[in-house]
């Protein structure tokens, strides 16, 4: 594939997320692809972390929640209804009605663990969490596994384990992480003074131009010598260790960056959506992303990223089609199957082959052809 | 640099019981070619694997020059001057053939150093002598998982020699390759004798003649008989052991 058209496709994605707004006027709308657009970057987080490196992680939702909540924290502290519940301090609501008996209402001793959200106040170390967390347990999670060289399907059962764990462990913390309701009426994300309110075309552009960093960022890492090297271990793990490359620590590396993308996805999608649930970390939620990456091409870090807006797109599309109401779920499992069926790579796989055969036919015939190099 | 590049002393392994290598002590000169003879479970790849740090030893030592790498962690005794080049050919099958080469070229394995982009030109020169030392040009495009399988086990080989380790073990460098494939390997083999030490695995006696200049016969996890080829041939205990009262065929 020509390099040079690969750029070509980004430069087009990006153009078009970019200018979204002036075709899309509808707040709703706009919301909605802002949204899309944190899916893109999960997808991309999987296509890092199975396509490029080898682990199917079954528990990306993990991060993602992770991400959410720390950022969440901040943002109900910031709501409206925290500083009004009788003290000069914020209380998130549904601390009074899980408090300690005759506890005052304050974050230091309201219940039990309410004191885990001081620090919270300020936004920025509620910023700092989200991507700090995601990273620390990866790179925890990571070192035990791949330095036990734990390998293949064992490593999806176990990020499978571990983030139904953590859900169990979220709900179950009702009076500091509000169980199953999550953290609903949510503040808006402040930056020097300017409130992203999520229906603005601002918040749209905050989420674009993320979007934008972390796949420019991510193609760019899978080019540098140690993504060749992550593949290099993808394709065989003892080849690279006997090269003399650690390879855990490539694994763990990479790992930690996909968690990281995840977490930010994560943070990004309350700021749009207004809320942190621990249904981001249910199973069908990991295993969806890993959907979106399959049918846009888990080898190709854009494909991912196409996949899962697209999806999501087609998604909402249909299920508000009065006649697919019921129906959409299996639409999408068909398309699902469909595609692993017969394009293994994914549209990616599909629009690459495509290009070739252009080019190709370009080539063969001189009275197509424009005269321009075809650079490797 | 010392004389003696690999020196094995007393280099053993037990499972559970079975001494699959007893007590191995061998010496190779640097830049010599070792072939090690052995019938099928005489512990030849065992102590192979022993030497990279694929099986963990239980007696003796392995020093490359005058370091004790025994039972060290498999990328670090790669690091300390040991390459390895499997039976059944390993490459990167998904990246190009000239990828594979320039992972191999990555000498820097720390992941942070290798944060960047690009290959200096004298890697890149490296890279494409090791493409002309293999008969791989006209393939460097192509994933290695379409390469056949002589240019596989060549690839393989140009990786170690792009990694310019100074001790390279070859287990049955031949292993299915047709004579022409087989006398090609012989050359690029023969191309690394006196820049690197070798000790190579193999069956194929036309082959060994091709290159042996010192032969270890390995029975039973121990060191049978070690000499010239013709020293060998005419060993009466090799014989028995191996080759049968036929003789080397």
């Amino acid at each position: 594939m020509p390099r040079s058209v690969t750029w070509g496709a980004y430069a087009l994605f990006i153009a078009v997320i970019l200018l979204l707004p002036l075709v899309v006027d509808d707040p709703f709308w706009l919301n909605r692809f802002a949204k899309y657009g944190v899916f893109g970057m999960l997808g991309i987080a999987v296509a890092l972390s199975w396509g490029y490196a080898g682990i199917l992680n079954l528990g990306q939702g993990l991060f993602f929640g992770l991400g959410a909540y720390a950022i969440a924290m901040s943002l109900k502290l910031a709501s409206p209804t925290s500083l009004a519940q009788g003290s000069d301090t914020p209380v998130p609501d549904f601390m009074l009605w899980n408090a300690e008996p005759g506890a005052q209402t304050d974050l230091c001793c309201i219940n039990s663990g309410s004191f885990l959200w001081i620090p919270f106040q300020s936004e920025w170390f509620g910023i700092a969490m989200g991507l700090v967390l995601p990273v620390l347990i990866a790179g925890i999670l990571g070192t035990v596994v791949f330095r036990k060289r734990v390998a293949g399907v064992f490593v999806s059962i176990i990020t499978l384990a571990l983030v139904l764990l953590v859900r169990l462990l979220l709900i179950d913390a009702q009076p500091v992480t509000n169980g199953f309701n999550g953290l609903t009426d949510l503040g808006w994300l402040t930056i020097g003074g300017f409130e992203f309110d999520p229906y603005i075309t601002e918040t749209y552009y905050l989420v674009a131009v993320c979007l934008t960093l972390v796949l420019i960022g991510t193609r760019v890492l899978v080019e540098t010598r140690a993504g060749l090297i992550l593949q290099a271990i993808r394709d065989d793990e003892n080849r690279a260790r006997y090269l003399g490359f650690d390879v855990p620590a490539y694994q763990i590396f990479f790992f930690s960056v996909s968690a990281l993308i995840a977490g930010f996805a994560g943070m990004l999608y309350v700021v749009v959506a207004e809320f942190a649930s621990p249904t981001f970390m249910d199973l069908t939620f990991s295993i969806t992303m890993v959907v979106w990456a399959a049918v846009g091409g888990r080898s190709s870090i854009l494909g991912a990223c196409i996949g899962a807006i697209l999806i999501n797109t087609i998604e909402a599309s249909i299920s508000e089609t009065e006649a697919f109401v019921e129906a959409w779920k299996a639409i999408i499992g068909l398309i699902f199957v469909l595609v692993v069926l017969f394009l293994p790579r994914g549209l990616a796989g599909l629009a690459k082959d495509g290009i070739a055969a252009l080019l190709g036919r370009r080539k063969a015939d001189p009275t197509l052809a424009t005269g321009q190099e075809v650079t490797e | 640099m010392s004389d003696i590049a690999l020196t094995l002393d007393g280099l053993g392994v037990s499972f559970s019981g079975f001494k699959a290598v007893d007590g191995v002590s061998l010496l190779v000169k640097t830049g010599e070619l070792r072939v090690l003879l052995g019938a099928n479970g005489a512990g030849k790849t065992t102590l192979m694997d022993l030497i990279s740090g694929k099986t963990k030893s239980t007696e003796g030592q392995v020093y490359v020059d005058d370091v004790d790498i025994t039972n060290w962690a498999e990328h670090k005794i790669a690091r300390a001057g040991v390459g390895r080049k499997f039976q059944i050919p390993s490459v990167f099958r998904e990246i190009s053939v000239r990828r594979n080469l320039e992972v191999a070229c990555c000498l820097n394995p720390s992941v942070f150093a290798n944060l960047r982009l690009g290959f200096s030109p004298a890697a890149k020169r490296k890279v494409e002598r090791a493409l002309a030392l293999a008969g791989l040009e006209a393939v460097a495009n192509k994933p290695a998982g379409e390469l056949s399988h002589g240019q596989t086990q060549w690839l393989e080989l140009a990786m170690l020699i792009v990694q310019e380790r100074r001790i390279i073990l070859l287990d049955e460098p031949t292993a299915g390759m047709t004579e022409g494939e087989t006398a090609k390997t012989a050359e690029i083999i023969n191309g690394l004798k006196g820049s690197h030490t070798l000790l190579v695995v193999e069956h194929d006696m036309a082959f060994v003649r091709e290159i042996a200049e010192t032969i270890t016969v390995l029975h039973l996890g121990k060191v049978l008989a070690e000499g010239s080829i013709a020293e060998i041939e005419g060993n009466p205990a090799v014989r028995q052991a191996y080759l049968g009262s036929k003789g080397i065929a």
